[in-house]
């Protein structure tokens, strides 16, 4: 069991997500850095759906009332005393003060066997909006008393996991995209001036998704009839800024989307602090699937 | 897939018509789709398919498919018609509160769409008289059951959350429940009526 004494600025018990259940407008959720989460899990030997716990910008303080073997991920944590990216044991008792989160934004703790609560529409992620999952339908409180699973599937990784394959944590961003899918809401060279303008990260930021401000550039839109929406899209508003969509993402939107994250870079937008500085970049679908490949295939010992 | 830009019948009906063609036909690598009122997204794995191929698995489709304008179940909402909006909205409609309720209960809606958050059942087509925008500035907090309108939506909030629409009434009727299979009431090409509680 894993006490809560500290919950931090925003934790909650994040999976892989539910995609699939978006047609009920229930958001995929999941892990924003899905990536440090993967490694996270693969460290500490849990499935690659284990849940785990996604702190943000200053973590929680936990003890472990049993030995255990966790690792930590994702966003730097300078104060927690316990090196991020590789897997530690640690005795029963053991408090983990995760501190602040900087630079980088959301890290993830795993804890090996998994955290195990209910799994709730094929996932144990917290879903906030609709106040399931997650086990307790809301973020991490003072006294939450989280059980460990027992399913892994191999033992804990000795090493640390390289450096030359973890994604960048610091600003300023290249984040790569996909133009569309709405051209026609926007003047021709609206992509072209959004590509050469550094955004602007603001503090409206959550796991729905991240405010930008475009400065020097003002984008004119018009809304378009509500249609579905994905986690990277990124929706110009009325009055001209832009809302990139993450994980727990209103399904459907009304704002046309200019274009959108791909896959392999959501990460980046998870780790972005306001005041950072984000350009957009186009590297077409097909690139934008060899680095989603490449990505996957770092996960994966087989390839 | 965008298949039009209005409030349409017809276009939800080939949007239900297409996800059922590509539910029978599973082209390899589609993961999952979702519909919404003229447009269907489609999640597909790039490890197994890409968009090129997608497209033309969905073209196969065009001009083939049997889209009859959606007729589902008849279905009741009662509903309190003491939304806090419903004296703006009739301010601004030129009515009276009590012609607000009429017009608005007096008449069968397709649900068009569930989106947004879980549960939030987008419904049409208002009657012209009751078209009105969105709150200038959306409200933080609407209560879950809130029946609500703008433009020519009319709409239900299953949960509690964030919200610019403007708030006529409110419901009892749940309409997402996580547990339930399926999680929630109302399905695209369904049809409602707001009965109001006298």
């Amino acid at each position: 069991v894993i006490e809560v004494v500290d919950p931090g600025r925003y934790t909650s018990i994040q999976d892989r997500g539910r995609p699939g259940f978006e047609r009920f407008g229930i958001p995929p959720g999941g892990a924003v850095d899905w990536f440090a989460a993967s490694i996270a899990n693969h460290l500490v030997g849990n499935e690659p759906d284990a849940a785990l716990i996604e702190a943000t910008m200053s973590g929680p303080t936990l003890r472990f009332q049993s030995e255990t073997t966790i690792a930590v991920t994702g966003g730097h944590c300078p104060d927690a005393g316990c090196p991020s990216w590789r897997a530690h044991r640690v005795d029963a008792g053991f408090a983990l003060d995760l501190g602040r989160v900087s630079p980088g934004l959301r890290s993830y703790i795993a804890v090996r066997g998994g955290i195990e609560v209910p799994l709730v529409l094929g996932s144990r992620s917290l879903c906030a909006i609709g106040a399931f999952g997650g086990g307790v339908g809301r973020p991490l409180q003072k006294g939450d008393r989280l059980a460990i699973g027992a399913t892994v599937s191999s033992p804990a990784v000795s090493e640390p996991w390289p450096e030359s394959h973890r994604l960048p944590i610091r600003g300023p961003w290249e984040v790569r995209v996909v133009p569309g899918p709405h051209p026609d809401a926007f003047d021709p060279p609206a992509f072209q001036r959004l590509s050469a303008t550094a955004c602007l990260v603001t503090p409206a930021l959550d796991r729905m998704g991240i405010r930008l401000d475009t400065p020097g550039l003002r984008l004119a839109a018009t809304e378009i009839l509500t249609t579905p929406m994905t986690a990277g899209a990124i929706q110009v508003t009325p009055s001209g800024g832009l809302i990139a969509l993450l994980a727990d993402h209103p399904t459907t939107g009304g704002y046309p989307v200019i274009a959108s994250v791909i896959t392999a870079d959501l990460p980046l937008l998870g780790q972005a602090r306001p005041g950072d500085t984000v350009r957009f970049r186009d590297v077409g679908l097909a690139e934008a699937a060899r680095l989603w490949r490449r990505l996957s295939g770092w996960l994966d010992p087989s390839a | 897939v965008t298949l039009g830009e209005t409030i349409d019948s017809s276009l939800l009906g080939l949007v239900l018509a297409l996800e059922r063609a590509l539910n029978d036909q599973r082209p390899a690598g589609l993961l999952s789709s979702v519909p919404a009122y003229a447009s269907l997204l489609c999640h597909y794995d790039p490890a197994i398919t890409d968009v090129a191929r997608l497209e033309e698995a969905i073209r196969r489709f065009e001009g083939r498919l049997e889209a009859p304008i959606p007729t589902g179940p008849l279905m009741d909402v009662p509903t309190r018609y003491d939304g806090p909006d419903l004296k703006d909205v009739a301010h601004k409609t030129n009515l009276t509160p009590a012609d607000v309720i009429d017009a608005h209960s007096g008449r069968e809606y397709l649900v068009y769409c569930i989106g947004f958050a879980p549960g939030f059942t987008y419904c049409g087509t208002l009657p012209d008289e009751l078209v009105v925008p969105r709150l200038a500035s959306p409200r933080l907090r609407v209560p879950a059951g809130s029946v609500a309108i703008a433009g020519r939506q009319t709409g239900i909030y299953a949960l509690a959350s964030p919200g610019g629409w403007n708030l006529i009434g409110r419901t009892d009727l749940r309409l997402f429940e996580a547990g339930a299979t399926p999680p929630v009431r109302f399905k695209p090409g369904d049809r409602i009526r707001f009965v109001p509680n006298r």
